[in-house]
């Protein structure tokens, strides 16, 4: 009962706004041109749900591509600096240079080095992915309990035995927190780098979508594409969610439910 | 009682240790352990007990003097740490966790899962083996702490203070049951506590630590033979010895304080 | 002591009500100053706006800026826009705007390629590798060389007004204004760029339009005239007489461009027919022709930009603030005297 009503609420904030955009739109008349009431919005949504829906698609790949590799580069770099003190200190630096870069100037100098505009994306939104999970992966790694560590060396653990036994599921919580910020950002770094450097022709996304609309001057279907956007946005942030909740929730704090049902 | 006749298990020559902050924290401490031996430090907060048990299990070594254990060796892994907080791996079950120490040594799991599941009998949480650690309670914890570290049929268990952040009553019914374990392998114990009536009812030895820096400055045998009766605790050569050892603290606190 | 102060306020009043006699108007272009904005200024510069009662603002665009959404907005009271198909899309999207003069007969809309590399023929474009084409021109006649001319998206690289990917890169075309880019590129780059007018291939739309809101025209026609009239003799005054006022203005709001590039420009565009050629040369500048915009407009149709009913053309523009030999006088007088001057 609880969990229906959970879902219900949002939804039906949702609902009631939606209600009131759409009155509001048509007792100021105000035109289409400038806001477009939800239900023109849907109606320029089915129209152009062919071309959307592909670009969708494409904004989904690159957001999910660069997030793949943004894990995987932070993981691995991650796993290497807590192996190697030395290396943390002589290349982090790069990775703060890589979190403070904006993306809006940098988008169309990378797509000037590299040829492919598909790849120059991916970087793009690597480069606004990667940071949260490699610090936060750092972090984690570095938090291992002391006790244990001592644990493992009376047990003479290989390196290999306690970064994958001990230090993985240590950093785990402090990785996925950072996996959740990452998504949500390497959506907006696809998005960003394809509406400042632009895309062509069956490899674009989105951005592509609203700025093409916003140059026709077809503000619904500008507003369809947002729409689209920010849903894909919420779907990250729930996916994420639930999959942090699925791995923790037998053992970390952040996830534990406690007798009422609530999360501590 | 003990044969003087075998080599000592575990041997400390002067030991001494000195943090990198300049502290001293042990002064020539000498101990021997012999095997199946059950033997307990006593002493204050801060009197360097923890070091001691750090150096015999290799954790920590010495600034100067020597220290003689089976995990300075290079023998198959015989030590057993039990720390004062539960310290297992919260991601993991009961099971995985006791499984551990064997895992570290190569051992697939199909190949032990009856020796795990032992391990738990004998402590009781046969029944829990696949709950996590945020399931069971400090006690059922230390338990499960205990069969990790008794899984590998280790020579000397080194235990931490590791009932100290328990109730009284659940301390009790785990100090019998600890004698029960240590009796049935024969393992060698080195005892870390502040408690004197938890001191005098488990050890055969107790050496009494004056802090700042560390030296034991008494050292006293109890000649109560095994196994122990809930009753001990209540007899008169109990208290006695819990007077003895009451006296021997308030002088090695006193040192301590005029040592300012 | 009294009385100065008396008679400067009086001063003061006279000058206000002065003021108040022009009429504030806002002008919106499509980018930074340049020689393909030169009436525009010239008309602020010589002070003829202020002859036809209008206090002129010149509010600038540029690379990241779209000015279109302030003129239904009512933010600004006149726009320039680069092309047609800007126009058939507020009419398609019902936005209540429209067309009331076209400054440039011919938009100088251009592919430019490296000289000795195969592209001198303009068929040859469509196969470069290597496209540049910027966001705007990609969702607008992009679209038509493609069905038209063949052109191919695989070849589209978005170009961000940098001119580096460009001469670094031999192979590469990318997209200009003919009267000026070229000459950058021969700046920068030291080459002279071989040069493919869009218009010279079927791009027959008008450019540099003036639009206006509909309900602008509606009740307030002597303001459009105004501003219409006022502009055709700022331009004919920059081609033919003396620009160097509305040079330093373009100076002045846009640092980068220099007066050697101005004046290259304005070369070009009357050697190319841009402003003052076909009608206008007989009409006045800002001449237009319903019947060209058809035309157009049934071309974009056939490239597939639009479907035939989704634009009214009698909503796309007006022609009834043009044609009216505005200014043909002036450039008659200013031609002789430039050729009795150089006798």
């Amino acid at each position: 009962m609880k969990r229906l009503t959970d879902v219900m609420l949002p939804i039906a904030t949702l609902v009631i706004f939606a209600m009131l955009w759409e009155f509001g739109v048509r007792w100021a008349d105000i035109p289409s041109y400038t806001l477009p009431a939800p239900s023109v919005i849907l109606h320029s949504l089915i129209a152009n749900w062919p071309s959307l829906a592909a670009s969708w698609w494409f904004t989904l790949q690159i957001t999910f591509g660069a997030l793949l590799l943004a894990c995987s580069g932070g993981i691995l770099i991650a796993s290497v600096f807590s192996l190697s003190p030395a290396l943390e200190r002589a290349f982090f630096p790069i990775a703060v240079v890589l979190q403070v870069t904006p993306i809006v100037a940098v988008a169309p100098l990378i797509l000037i080095y590299v040829d492919s505009t598909t790849a120059a994306l991916l970087i793009c939104a690597w480069i606004v992915a990667f940071f949260p999970i490699l610090s936060n992966t750092v972090t984690g790694l570095r938090m291992t309990d002391r006790n244990l560590m001592d644990l493992f060396r009376l047990y003479r653990a290989s390196p290999w035995q306690r970064l994958r036994l001990l230090r993985a599921p240590s950093a785990l919580p402090y990785f996925l927190a950072g996996l959740k910020i990452s998504g949500g950002l390497s959506l907006i770094g696809a998005v960003t780098a394809e509406m400042v450097a632009g895309a062509a022709g069956r490899e674009t996304g989105l951005a592509s979508r609203i700025l093409e609309a916003s140059f026709r001057t077809e503000t619904p279907k500008m507003f369809a594409a947002l729409a689209l956007l920010v849903l894909t946005g919420v779907l990250i942030f729930m996916l994420f969610t639930a999959l942090s909740r699925v791995l923790l929730a037998h053992w970390h704090d952040a996830e534990q439910l406690t007798d009422t049902g609530r999360t501590l | 009682m003990h044969h003087a006749t075998a080599k000592p298990l575990v041997e400390l020559r002067e030991a001494s240790k000195r943090f990198k902050s300049g502290t001293l924290a042990l002064r020539d401490i000498s101990l021997s352990i012999d095997a199946g031996e059950f033997v307990t430090l006593l002493g204050p907060s801060g009197c360097g007990k923890s070091t001691v048990l750090r150096m015999v299990a290799g954790l920590d070594s010495p600034s100067a003097g020597s220290v003689h254990a089976p995990a300075l060796t290079t023998d198959k892994v015989s030590t057993a740490f039990v720390f004062q907080e539960a310290t297992l791996m919260p991601w993991a079950s009961v099971f995985d966790n006791v499984y551990l120490p064997l895992r570290l040594q190569g051992f697939a799991q199909r190949e032990v899962k009856s020796r795990v599941f032992a391990a738990l009998k004998s402590v009781g949480l046969e029944e829990f083996a696949s709950s996590f650690p945020s399931q069971l309670s400090g006690g059922m914890r230390m338990r499960a702490s205990i069969a990790r570290a008794l899984i590998n049929d280790p020579k000397i268990l080194l235990m931490d203070e590791p009932f100290a952040a328990l109730d009284d009553f659940t301390r009790q019914k785990l100090n019998d049951d600890l004698l029960r374990w240590h009796q049935e392998r024969a393992v060698a114990t080195l005892f870390v506590t502040h408690n004197i009536a938890e001191a005098v009812f488990l050890s055969q030895r107790v050496l009494v630590m004056q802090a700042r820096p560390g030296k034991i400055m008494h050292a006293l045998r109890i000649d109560e033979p095994y196994p122990r009766e809930p009753s001990f605790r209540t007899s008169m050569t109990f208290l006695n010895y819990c007077r003895e050892l009451s006296v021997a603290l308030e002088r090695a606190m006193l040192t301590e304080t005029s040592a300012r | 002591m009294v009385w100065r102060l008396i008679q400067s306020l009086m001063l003061m009043a006279t000058l206000a009500g002065i003021s108040h006699a022009q009429q504030a108007v806002t002008f919106a272009t499509n980018w930074k100053a340049q020689a393909a904005q030169g009436g525009f200024y010239q008309a602020v510069a010589d002070g003829t706006y202020k002859k036809y009662g209008l206090e002129v603002t010149i509010r600038q665009g540029g690379p990241q800026v779209n000015n279109r959404p302030l003129l239904p907005a009512r933010r600004i009271d006149f726009l320039m826009t680069g092309n047609l198909l800007h126009s058939f899309d507020n009419v398609k999207n019902g936005i209540p705007v429209t067309v009331v003069a076209a400054m440039f007969q011919k938009d100088p809309q251009a592919l430019m390629a490296h000289p000795n590399q195969g592209y001198e023929n303009f068929s040859a474009l469509k196969n470069a590798p290597i496209a540049l084409i910027a966001k705007d021109g990609q969702f607008s006649w992009w679209q038509w060389l493609k069905v038209a001319h063949g052109f191919k998206d695989e070849a589209l690289r978005p170009y961000n007004y940098n001119l580096g990917p460009f001469l670094s890169q031999p192979k590469s075309i990318q997209q200009g204004y003919s009267v000026a880019e070229p000459i950058y590129i021969e700046e920068q780059g030291k080459f002279k760029p071989v040069v493919h007018l869009l218009a010279d291939h079927g791009f027959s739309t008008y450019s540099t339009l003036i639009e206006a809101r509909t309900e602008t025209v509606k009740n307030n026609p002597d303001l459009v005239q105004r501003f219409v009239d006022a502009s055709i003799i700022g331009w004919v005054n920059f081609m033919y007489g003396d620009r160097t006022a509305a040079n330093a203005r373009m100076l002045k709001d846009n640092p980068e461009i220099t007066v050697a590039e101005i004046e290259a420009s304005v070369e070009l565009m009357k050697q190319q027919g841009i402003v003052d050629s076909g009608d206008a040369s007989v009409d006045g500048i800002g001449a237009m022709k319903p019947a060209r915009i058809a035309d157009f407009y049934a071309q974009m149709v056939k490239a597939g930009l639009y479907q035939a009913k989704d634009v009214d053309l009698s909503k796309v523009a007006t022609t009834q603030f043009v044609n009216k030999q505005v200014g043909v006088e002036l450039k008659k007088t200013l031609t002789n005297v430039q050729a009795m001057s150089k006798n």
